[in-house]
């Protein structure tokens, strides 16, 4: 081969696998400073100017204008508690209390990143929204399938949550990865 | 093609890869930035985005609880400022963003008395600083561009039109010195 074909293809090869290697980091990666509360993700150095280039990249494409860990922390969730993948094609219950923050809201994005079309333009549940037992607890339905109340729908298909607290509390500010969060459990699949 | 041949072909190889990674990956937040800022509109203009819904699709992850108001800055002819109400009755900030997506400052409604913000953005290297006063908060961009983001929580759906009307005074706009 002459040497003028073998460089291109190191470079056309180096570029491709270059590009992969971002992509891959960007989408998969779970990136440093980046830690685990149950089925709930998060990274410390979301929107710090001390995050590094994979936490910013990451940012970029999946939490653009992310506010600092001291005034709101995001935490997502693409599984349920047990691992397996969030799938619109099942119903799960998200269960739990209070977390400690002055607000806070779980909201369901598809696989682009955005809001999920649905019948009854709902896409979210909060701190105001969210309907409590006695004992203060809640649970909220997420999935396809129509509920009156404390429902999140998707589409049949993969998804995700995020769970926001703005004006975190101390417990969660300085311990995010040991956060009393709610649980995702899996509530059966048609 | 020999053994030692192949080990350079490929050392080569690798080494474009992760040139072209490293290099990627430090740009993309730049690239994505900037795309944010011409999507959303005119420069040192307050934009006030509708309530977020399926259909929102100009930056990803919306909170649908929030209101968000958005000024993408470009401060190379001067300061700019952002004139805004603040409401004490529900979540409100102010945040700022350089163009490597750094949250470079905040402001929230439980961190300031004010129901007022004067809240003047300078360059990195500003030849005339504007100073500070009672009335006027003052601070420095790292970079020449990024924008500002007020973010409003509808805490009831009902007082909707209310929190509505008050986060669209917002303004931004050259700083201009009064006389």
């Amino acid at each position: 081969m002459k040497f003028g074909l073998k460089l291109a293809a190191a470079l056309v090869v180096g570029i491709a696998l270059g590009l992969f290697a971002t992509w891959a980091t960007v989408i998969y990666g779970a990136g440093p400073n980046a830690l685990s509360d149950g089925p709930w993700q998060t990274s410390l150095a979301t929107g710090s100017a001390k995050s590094g280039p994979y936490t910013r990249a990451k940012v970029a494409m999946h939490g653009l204008l992310a506010l600092n860990r001291s005034e709101t922390i995001y935490y997502t969730a693409y599984t349920d508690s047990s691992g397996a993948p969030l799938d619109g094609a099942c119903a799960y219950d998200v269960v739990g209390h209070d977390p400690d923050a002055r607000w806070w809201s779980i909201t369901a994005y598809g696989t682009d990143d955005f809001l999920i079309p649905n019948p009854v333009d709902r896409y979210s549940i909060s701190k105001n929204s969210v309907l409590r037992a006695a004992d203060g607890t809640f649970s909220a339905t997420v999935g396809s399938a129509a509920h009156v109340q404390n429902w999140i729908p998707t589409a049949r298909a993969p998804f995700s949550l995020t769970l926001r607290l703005y004006n975190p509390g101390a417990s969660v500010q300085f311990e995010p990865g040991n956060a009393s969060l709610p649980v995702i459990v899996k509530d059966g699949c048609t | 093609m020999s053994a030692r041949a192949w080990a350079g072909w490929i050392a080569l190889t690798l080494l474009v890869a992760a040139l072209v990674h490293a290099g990627s990956l430090y740009a993309l937040p730049y690239v994505v930035m900037n795309r944010t800022f011409s999507i959303l509109g005119d420069r040192n203009t307050m934009h006030h985005m509708a309530q977020a819904d399926a259909n929102a699709r100009k930056v990803v992850r919306p909170s649908p609880d929030l209101l968000y108001s958005a000024c993408p800055y470009d401060l190379s002819k001067g300061p700019l400022e952002i004139r805004a109400t603040i409401p004490h009755d529900t979540y409100w900030s102010v945040s700022a963003f350089d163009d490597d997506t750094n949250n470079w400052y905040v402001l929230d409604d439980r961190r300031t008395n004010r129901n007022k913000l004067d809240l003047v953005v300078q360059a990195p290297d500003s030849d005339h600083e504007v100073a500070a006063t009672e009335h006027r908060l003052v601070v420095t961009s790292p970079s020449r561009h990024g924008l500002i983001l007020i973010r409003t929580l509808i805490n009831d759906e009902d007082r909707f039109d209310q929190i509505d009307r008050t986060r669209r005074l917002a303004t931004c706009g050259a700083y201009v010195p009064s006389e």
